[in-house]
């Protein structure tokens, strides 16, 4: 019972990944309608699905994906062009078998017959002339009475998974057959290699099958075989095809260099004689099946790789975070011992922490391309239903990332993609009033720079209209009329919960609800928002997500008795309070950093933290965005690989801490939250402001 | 009370104060040496800090600041007892403050006495039920309703 479920399971994980091809495929043929392989592709996705579908009991499945698949055969045969509307229709077939999969039952069949009849108008409605004399002139082959089909692998094809007995058993499905094996390859004795395939057949075959029926068995190892179909003249057909197997003899007549004993060996060594062709049972077809696969997942990726469950790795990266603090209590008494020996081994250790820390970390990263894929058909249907051509542009797919950053992105990235479609992309009239071309263009980005992950979604739209967002913010009350702004600060309105500049609700967007949700995302994962635009050329909204959300260097200060973590990717720089600074902290709060002020809040009154502050008083400057805050802190101990321990459920209204960690003398320290503490920052600046105003 | 009447409940019992509270022993984890505790700023007083047990981070109750009983130094007999309790549905592992760990035992639920209304310095909503544990009464505090 279990087993089943696994393997249900494991079929829905796989249908994802292709339907995941699929889709990527459809919208790449949109592009280029001639590109052989992508229809390929989407072909052997759909034939795949079909089969395992069939096989797993997803019988809906399955008889739907035959009949997109037989329609999609169309296009492989070249007798019809994929065009948007095919495309935009298959991408509706195809959603509606992934809702197939995860529940049959509340899928309604008519959806699936209207969608199949919309594909086939779409077929029908592209097919040319010319294919139409081609399927003319093919009309007889489909109608022949039998088939005269020679067959030769390649010599690889046992090594990767592919079983010839299984498709000549299924070849025998379409009708009586004979096959004979072609013995002209096959070695000598010592140089044999079982794992080598030698043999070739000639099947004939009395069946009035298609041709296309006959080259879907041999589907998933058509790139690497030869197959030659002829068809059969009445006479000759009809004399031979009632035959079963031709007996063990006539193989070994064929090949007269071999003798006896010798020449059996071979037969029985190659494991392919046409006579256990006709012992084969149900189970052999099975596991042809699943052998196919098998081969199809070794074309796809030759690199050796496994699914391991997300939580395995998760319970990985939490053992590793527990031995990187037991390491660093190790290095701590190595440090104060005297014995060499002790000091040379918790060197070692520490080496080995950190190489096994990366490796996990590594394991745990994901290329970005897997999230970008999806928005390729957001961008695809909103263009579409918005009536604005837009292109997509996806840079930097390889840019990798920790999965838990990567699933939590998703919704973020979708309004912001559907803001840039709906509110930056002008009409095609006035794009073209304006000078610009028709076609919009959104461009995705990823890209690496120091231990933070950039992500850019840009449009070459009408851009943030500035002075509307103000106009809003006063009318909402969020800001006295006339208040001294910069551009920087009245974008910050548009995360405001509730705010919306769109002048009318529409399915998309202007309902005000997702830019908070997306600045509460990004937060929550320890990153930030810049958003850069020009009038006229477009916007451009940057995130900057941490690498990681497991361990993060941090700097390690103390504030009265405890000692807290300050992640470095915040940290700027760190200075000394002046004497002067420091007297004047009663009447101000703000630092003179080579010109420019900056606010700074005294961590130990934050924190109320008892005891007499040290004599020489630091500040970390610290930034997220446009914004800087600096933090008083009584010394600043160093850096400090801190493994992120998550605060407890009981702790969730603590808003000035992100998160706790272990420090090497086994105590806990919290760390920062900068992003928190910049805005009451800022918020008592505000008020220090107007109490000097 | 929804208690069983019949049954006998698992209990570790503890001394806060001069007084005797009895928590249900299949909530505690372990029971360790006081260790030392980070303050958190800006949490509740009775949540005022965490510790470090075998890894995790986990906040360190102190029940005496609920109960409104004046807070002490530790002793040799001070203790940390590590509880999973379910908050909403989910497991939080938390540590309290024991001055005093005597031992586990077992409290019949038939002498189980209701809360009284006035006379108890443990606000009542705070109680679970009182039982009778060696002549002396002792409280089954309802430790969900106290760290939430």
């Amino acid at each position: 019972m279990t087993d089943n479920a696994e393997l249900i399971d494991a079929f829905r994980q796989e249908a994802a990944d292709l339907l995941d091809a699929l889709e990527a495929a459809l919208l790449d043929l949109e592009k280029a309608p001639q590109n052989r392989d992508l229809i390929d592709t989407a072909f052997r996705a759909l034939h795949t699905i079909k089969g395992s579908g069939a096989m797993f009991g997803f019988d809906q499945v399955a008889a739907f994906t035959h009949d997109f698949e037989s329609a999609f055969d169309k296009l492989r045969k070249g007798t019809a062009q994929p065009s948007a509307d095919l495309v935009a229709v298959a991408l509706t077939a195809k959603d509606y078998i992934r809702a197939l999969i995860k529940n049959p039952d509340s899928t309604d069949a008519i959806i699936g017959a209207s969608i199949l009849a919309d594909l086939k108008q779409a077929i029908e409605a592209d097919r040319t002339d010319i294919v139409q004399i081609e399927q003319n002139g093919s009309a007889p082959v489909a109608t022949s009475r039998g088939w005269s089909i020679d067959i030769a692998f390649a010599a690889s094809s046992l090594r990767n998974g592919a079983n010839p007995l299984a498709m000549l058993d299924e070849l025998r499905e379409l009708g009586a057959c004979v096959a004979t094996p072609i013995l002209d390859d096959l070695p000598d004795l010592p140089a044999l290699d079982p794992e080598t395939l030698f043999l070739k057949w000639r099947v004939e075959l009395a069946s009035e099958c298609a041709a296309e029926a006959i080259e879907d068995i041999f589907i998933f190892v058509r790139d690497e075989m030869t197959l030659q179909l002829a068809p059969v003249v009445e006479g000759r057909e009809s004399t031979r095809a009632s035959v079963e197997a031709p007996p063990q003899e006539l193989t070994l007549d064929s090949a007269p260099h071999v003798a006896g004993e010798t020449a059996r060996a071979h037969v029985a060594t190659a494991a392919v004689g046409p006579e256990s062709a006709t012992l084969a049972s149900d189970e052999h077809r099975r596991d042809g099946a699943e052998r196919r696969q098998a081969s199809r997942r070794a074309e796809d990726k030759s690199a050796q790789t496994m699914r391991v469950s997300a939580e395995r790795l998760d319970q990985l990266m939490d053992r590793v975070g527990e031995l990187v603090i037991a390491q660093a209590r190790l290095s701590q008494i190595a440090a104060s011992s005297a014995d060499l020996a002790t000091k040379a081994i918790a060197e070692e250790i520490e080496r080995l922490a950190a190489a096994l820390r990366d490796t996990t970390m590594g394991a745990r990263m994901v290329p970005i391309g897997s999230l970008f894929g999806r928005f390729r058909r957001l961008v695809h249907d909103l263009s579409r239903d918005l009536g604005k051509p837009v292109e997509f542009v996806a840079l930097g797919e390889e840019t990798e990332l920790d999965k838990t950053v990567i699933e939590r992105l998703a919704d973020p990235l979708v309004h912001l993609i559907r803001n840039a479609i709906d509110h930056g992309i002008e009409e095609p009239a006035r794009r073209a009033a304006s000078g610009k071309p028709a076609q919009g263009r959104i461009e995705l980005s990823a890209s690496h720079v120091g231990a933070q992950v950039f992500i850019c979604v840009s449009d070459n739209g009408a851009g943030l209209d500035t002075a509307r967002i103000r106009a809003k913010a006063e009318e909402q009350g969020l800001v006295a009329p006339g208040a001294a702004l910069s551009e920087q600060e009245i974008h910050q309105f548009l995360f405001h919960p509730g705010f919306s500049t769109a002048k009318s609700i529409s399915a998309l967007s202007g309902r005000g609800v997702g830019m908070d949700v997306v600045k509460q995302t990004i937060e929550s994962m320890r990153g930030s928002i810049d958003i850069s635009t020009k009038a006229g050329e477009g916007a451009r909204i940057t995130l900057r997500l941490p690498l990681t959300l497991a361990i993060i260097e941090g700097l390690l200060v103390r504030v009265g008795a405890e000692r807290y973590v300050i992640p470095l990717a915040a940290v700027e720089e760190c200075v000394e309070l002046s004497h002067a600074d420091q007297e004047a902290s009663r009447e101000r709060s703000f630092l003179n950093i080579r010109g420019e002020l900056v606010p700074y809040i005294r961590l130990r009154d934050m924190f109320r933290a008892d005891g007499e502050p040290d004599r020489h008083q630091k500040v970390i400057v610290t930034s997220t965005g446009d914004m800087r805050l600096g933090l008083v802190v009584d010394q600043i101990i160093g850096s400090h690989q801190t493994v992120i321990k998550s605060l407890s459920k009981l702790h969730a209204n603590v808003a000035m801490f992100s998160g706790a960690t272990i420090l090497g003398d086994g105590g806990a320290a919290l760390i920062l939250d900068v992003a928190q503490l910049l805005s009451m920052g800022q918020s008592q600046a505000d008020a220090n402001l107007s109490e000097a105003a | 009370m929804p208690m069983n009447s019949s049954a006998a409940l698992q209990v570790v019992m503890l001394g806060l104060g001069d007084e005797i509270f009895a928590l249900d022993a299949s909530l505690v984890r372990e029971i360790i040496d006081p260790i030392p505790a980070t303050r958190v700023a800006g949490a509740p007083a009775y949540l005022a800090r965490i510790v470090n047990v075998r890894g995790n981070v986990i906040p360190l109750a102190d029940l005496r600041v609920r109960f409104g009983m004046a807070q002490r130094e530790n002793t040799a007999d001070t203790r940390i007892i590590v509880l999973e309790i379910a908050l909403d549905g989910e497991p939080v592992t938390v540590g309290i403050i024991a001055d005093k760990v005597y031992e586990v035992t077992e409290l019949s639920c038939a002498n189980a006495q209701p809360t009284p209304r006035v006379g108890m310095r443990v606000r009542p909503e705070f109680v679970r039920f009182i039982a009778k544990w060696n002549e002396e009464f002792v409280t089954v505090p309802d430790l969900e309703r106290i760290l939430n």
